[in-house]
């Protein structure tokens, strides 16, 4: 028995939420990505060539790659502004990597993202520094570090190529780093589907408070997620090196926002503990249809960049879950 | 710690001067030009080189003067880059040129203002209309800006041909630059804007506490608004005179300014939790920051070693100066 | 026509101010007078309708029906505390409402600043003279330029205090009313009597509510005494002729069906002891104490403001750390020292803040049911769809808790079924002791029944419950046992057996 403090203005009686939209989120993004098409396809028949289509999926599977880990970031709430300086850092070493010590380039890189991805994630958790500041400090640090590594671009030779086989081949006429998109993507749905952590990282995003009070360890969740973010910009990292046979300081800068946009524009809100891989592969599709659209129709490149940031401005403003703060900062 | 009854004069104003917090960062500055004077040998304090330095510092400056606003009130700006950029394409545009004929003399430098005045009042009023935190808004809108921006001029860097704004900023009075006097001067009155007007104690009141400021019936919609035209009005400036300082209007040359720009403030005292820090703030801040940067040059370490020492630096101060009690659980 | 001079206009007047949420009737009717130059006391227990009132007093909430009159302008409407005070009803909160990285000088003056305005700036000299000369009035002693961070809580209060007054002057009020909202509970002895000096002092121009728990001290400080029940002003007398005790009675004791508490289902605990606190104390919190819980048994807690039972509460979850003491469970010496290993051990925590901090609103059902069972969901290591799916339905099935599907947002559920799904998710998860706080707090009241069921269940499963609840009543009705506390020390345990229940007033004259 106790006096009330004034904080609620809604008194003792509550009033449940409106009822929960019925329809998933990515619905309206594949409705969205089905009327950029059109619009597209109206813009310049070739559009919907399946030779252009493929240059697409293959263009998208870099940028599924890299929301998907930033997905997990914006998944326990926080943003993870360093891909960039990871995807031109991993991509500067895996070059020089792979003339040293061939094959294990790929396991020593990757090792790599996972350990800026934990240093992200203790930033956060540890000495408390909120992430997107945290992220756009070491993405610089890794930035730096890859021109101090490349000031100049920087090629694989010829006779290191037989190491990039399993990235640059086709198998059964399909190329692989669609297979290994594919790969990845069932691996991220599954991780989130099918496990305990995966889908602790929804509660921690969710409501931090009551995961803490539930018992789970939400510092250990948090940095795991943005693990899983480095892991996986690393991996872009090496994918594009290996795609363009070289690679130069400043290719990861673009994708800071466009792995934001990709998660954002696919449905999942900023506020995070909703939306997930689905949701990310539609936005990715998106974000791969409109770059190759624009290009197609022949939007300026620079223009481009503006259509993005409107873009993610508009579907953050309509994903953004007002309920769970009643100050916006 | 209720203070006495009847504190005397003195003790106020002690008080007062004490409570504007920059003993920190003059014993930090203190510190840097030690370190960097023993270690060029002394070359760091000769009077030509402290011309230099507070020369470059002038355009850090001026930007850290419009962001640290921001911060005190809780929330980001991440814009300045793309606003750098669309305004420097104006500047390429209608100041004196070799591409056109266009000539608005010295007219450019309200212009600039202007321009960066009407970005600040996007980011205003889709952080306060649309409620979108001030993160994804200013960093979606630097984007849209710098996107425009190169869209507009091709990614051409033009030349500037009219020397009256770069001569000045290039000179002395009284043997400080004058770029620096400049920063000075806005400083000040940004200072006196803190300190002496209703808008300033809004700020920190909001800074404080949003929601308690929010009850007492302050405008909390207009004084963001109000602090993010500030901030793009002074992006504007800093704009216009980093164009007529390298002699070109490239939408390039604004970027790689937001990162150092967030460690100035940071390190000057301004914490992100908000509602602490003032112009003076900002002002040590970008002093101390090109400071160690040009000791870094100084001893011919590597540039780019320098981004990395920055990033590391960003952190340390972020770390020192957030209230952690504040935040609850950080995101 | 009575003669004016001896019944004075009242200041403010409140109407038939009638205030219903969903499922409880706040306030009924409820009318109430504030004349000049008085204090008047305003007594309740929670549920009563006090903070309801307060909120309505400063435009927080509107009522229902009714009117709220003022003196100087008539009937008014007011849309919160910035309206209320241009109509010179301040109040005091408990929290606070200064900006702590302001100064004493910019807190008062905040949002008021343009009469010290010359040419667009702050003229701080006439601002620190007014300052001084309010602060003195209001007989507080502190320097106007030193930041409210820095201040003793009993200052914040004057400060605020001040505020309102001189606010109140410039709009024109010679007599508001300044509202105290439990102003002793965060209070040192000398503080208290400091405040009650300083009231007595400014009583000549304003009028205070004062709102406490202490009744002594509010009898003792207060001209005239209000008393509220169940939403309504059930007595009112002069503060000089009267008894503690009449108080008491006035203040508890309503209506209720004696099964209201399903006391018939209310069985003797187990033999076996699940819970025993020895010694266990928090600096400033609470004083050594020793209780123990047996298997089955429900023990309510209670205490006011100050108590320190949610510092007790806090230890057992893991939330805090205890001082000095040790907590056993089921005989093996525990020391929880965050959330996570109190949960490990069997100790479960029903939160008061449902939504906050009970449930994930954007998850669903299924999810929230399972929260805690995930690795025992496993097969092979992985979550199954269906081990989650049989769960959550095995628990839905068992609390009986009406949701459209599994796979619904939780916070879509009516209160009576979210708290059912926080319940079911930690009767799920092996919990042997368990702590409800509030349990059913903004449930309606058909659903508050199928929580009792729902306890009585539990204790009959063996498990060890601590309670804390809105009522008295509803604490001596599904409790075996009570144990009392006030200001930080257990100072009574009483028995509650079925059909020998003490009475709210029993235990009120202990806590106030």
């Amino acid at each position: 028995m106790d006096a009330t403090a004034i904080t609620a203005v809604n008194g003792p009686g509550e009033r449940p939420q409106k009822p929960a939209r019925r329809v998933p989120t990515f619905v309206y993004s594949i409705g969205l990505l089905i009327l950029i098409v059109l619009c597209l396809q109206a813009g310049n028949q070739n559009f919907l060539s399946a030779y252009n289509l493929l240059t697409i999926l293959d263009f998208s599977v870099i940028l599924l790659l890299v929301g998907l880990g930033q997905m997990c970031a914006i998944l326990v709430g926080g943003n993870d502004l360093s891909v960039g300086g990871n995807i031109s850092f991993t991509s500067v070493v895996f070059v020089m990597l792979i003339g040293r010590i061939g094959v294990l380039a790929y396991p020593a890189c990757l090792v790599m993202g996972v350990a800026v991805g934990v240093i992200n994630g203790v930033l956060l958790t540890r000495v408390r520094i909120p992430s997107f500041i945290a992220t756009l400090g070491t993405g610089g640090i890794l930035a730096s570090l890859a021109m101090v590594f490349a000031p100049v671009p920087v090629n694989i030779p010829t006779n290191q190529w037989k190491y990039l086989s399993v990235i640059t081949e086709k198998t059964f006429g399909v190329s692989n780093t669609l297979l290994l998109g594919l790969g990845i993507l069932l691996l991220y749905q599954f991780f989130y589907r099918y496990t305990v952590t995966g889908k602790r990282i929804y509660f921690t995003g969710n409501n931090i408070n009551m995961a803490w009070m539930s018992g789970i360890d939400v510092a250990a969740a948090r940095i795991i997620a943005f693990a899983i973010c480095g892991l996986s910009a690393a991996a872009a990292g090496i994918m594009i090196s290996a795609e363009q046979y070289g690679s130069n300081p400043y290719l990861g800068e673009p994708y800071i926002l466009n792995s934001i946009a990709v998660v954002v524009v696919g449905g999942t809100a900023l506020t995070g503990g909703t939306g997930g891989v689905v949701n990310t592969l539609i936005g990715a599709l998106i974000m791969g249809v409109l770059k190759n659209g624009m290009n197609v129709v022949g939007i300026d490149q620079y223009f481009q960049q503006s259509i993005l940031g409107v873009m993610i401005i508009i579907c953050a403003v309509l994903t953004f879950d007002r309920t769970k703060t009643t100050v916006i900062k | 710690m209720d203070g006495a009854a009847g504190p005397t004069r003195l003790q106020s104003s002690m008080k007062r001067i004490a409570r504007t917090g920059v003993l920190g960062q003059i014993v930090a500055l203190s510190l840097v030009a030690l370190a960097f004077a023993i270690g060029t040998g002394g070359r760091f304090l000769q009077w030509t080189n402290i011309q230099v330095m507070l020369n470059i510092a002038g355009v850090p400056a001026i930007l850290a003067l419009g962001l640290h606003q921001v911060i005190v009130l809780g929330a980001i700006d991440l814009s300045a880059e793309g606003v750098m950029a669309f305004v420097i394409v104006f500047v390429g545009m209608l100041a004196k040129n070799t591409l056109n004929s266009n000539d608005v003399g010295l007219w450019i430098l309200p212009i600039a203002v202007a321009i960066g005045a009407v970005s600040g009042l996007c980011n205003g009023l889709v952080v306060t209309r649309l409620k979108l935190p001030s993160f994804i808004t200013t960093l979606g809108m630097s984007w849209i800006l710098y996107g425009l921006a190169v869209y507009i001029n091709k990614a051409a860097g033009i030349p500037l041909t009219d020397a009256r704004i770069p001569d000045f900023l290039a000179g002395n009075t009284a043997g400080l630059p004058n770029i620096f006097l400049i920063a000075l001067a806005l400083t000040i009155l940004v200072q006196i804007l803190q300190k002496k007007t209703r808008l300033g104690t809004y700020i920190f009141a909001i800074g404080g506490d949003e929601h308690l400021a929010g009850q007492t019936g302050i405008g909390i919609r207009r004084t963001k608004t109000t602090v993010f035209i500030i901030a793009g009005a002074l992006y504007g400036l800093a704009a216009v005179f980093l164009a007529s300082k390298l002699g070109r209007a490239h939408p390039r040359s604004g970027l790689g300014n937001l990162f150092p720009t967030i460690t100035a403030v940071a390190v000057g005292g301004v914490s992100l939790t908000g509602g602490i820090g003032s112009a003076v703030n900002a002002l040590l801040g970008a002093c101390i920051i090109t400071a160690l940067n040009d000791g870094l040059i100084l001893m011919r370490i590597d540039p780019y070693i320098q981004q990395a020492v920055n990033g590391i630096v960003l952190i340390a101060a972020v770390a020192l100066t957030i209230d952690r009690k504040k935040l609850g659980f950080i995101k | 026509m009575s003669d004016t001079t001896l019944i004075p206009t009242p200041v403010l007047r409140l109407s038939g101010i009638t205030k219903v949420y969903p499922g409880v009737v706040a306030l009924e009717g409820v009318d109430l007078a504030i004349y000049p130059n008085e204090v008047v006391g305003l007594i309740g227990e929670n549920g009563a309708g006090k903070s309801t009132l307060m909120k309505v007093l400063v435009g927080y909430v509107q009522p229902d029906s009714g009117r709220l009159e003022t003196a100087k302008d008539g009937p008014v409407f007011l849309s919160g505390p910035a309206s209320a005070i241009e109509h010179g009803i301040g109040m005091v909160f408990q929290e606070g409402a200064l900006i702590p990285n302001l100064s004493v000088l910019d807190n008062l003056f905040l949002c008021h600043e343009k009469t010290f305005e010359r040419f667009g700036f702050l003229s701080h000299r006439t601002m620190r003279r007014i300052a001084r000369e309010q602060i003195r009035l209001a007989q507080i002693d502190v320097d106007v330029d030193s930041l409210v961070q820095d201040l003793s809580l009993a200052n914040r209060q004057m400060v605020e205090v001040a505020r309102l007054l001189w606010l109140s002057s410039i709009y024109g009020h010679p007599n508001p009313v300044l509202i105290l909202d439990e102003p002793t509970a965060i209070l040192s002895d000398t503080e208290v009597d400091t405040l009650f000096a300083i009231l007595r002092s400014i009583k000549h121009r304003a009028s205070v509510v004062l709102i406490s728990h202490r009744l002594s001290e509010v009898v003792e400080n207060s001209d005239r005494i209000v008393i509220l029940k169940d939403g309504r002003n059930v007595a009112e007398m002069p503060a000089g002729s009267a008894k503690i005790s009449e108080i008491e009675q006035l203040m508890v004791g309503h209506e209720v069906s004696a099964d209201r508490y399903l006391e018939e289902h209310q069985h003797e605990p187990q033999e076996v002891e699940v819970l025993r606190v020895e010694e266990l104390r928090v600096e400033g919190q609470f004083e050594p104490l020793d209780f123990s819980l047996r298997k089955g048994e429900i023990v309510g807690l209670i205490g006011l403001i100050g108590s320190g039972k949610e510092a007790v509460r806090d230890c057992l979850t893991g939330i805090r750390r205890a001082d000095g003491g040790h907590i056993f469970l089921e005989g093996l010496k525990v020391s929880p020292a965050n959330p996570h290993q109190s949960i490990r051990l069997g100790i479960g925590h029903v939160p008061i803040e449902r939504r906050s901090q009970g449930l994930a609103t954007g998850m669903s059902v299924q999810d929230n049911i399972n929260l805690l069972v995930l690795k025992s969901l496993r097969r092979g290591g992985l979550l199954t769809r269906r081990a989650g799916r049989r769960n959550a339905q095995r628990w839905v099935e068992r609390c009986r808790i009406k949701t459209p599907s599994l796979d619904v947002l939780s916070g879509t559920l009516s209160g009576g079924n979210q708290q059912k799904v926080v319940i079911a998710k930690w009767i799920g998860a092996n919990t042997r002791f368990l702590i409800l706080d509030h349990p059913t707090r903004g449930v309606d009241v058909g659903a508050k029944e199928e929580i009792y069921h729902l306890i009585r269940d539990l204790s009959l499963e063996g498990i060890g419950m601590l309670i804390m609840c809105d009522t008295l009543e509803e604490d001596i009705g599904l409790s075996h046992r009570i144990l009392l506390m006030k200001e930080g020390r257990l100072i009574k345990e009483m028995a509650a057996a079925p059909n020998a229940k003490p009475t709210p007033s029993d235990i009120i004259k202990f806590i106030v």
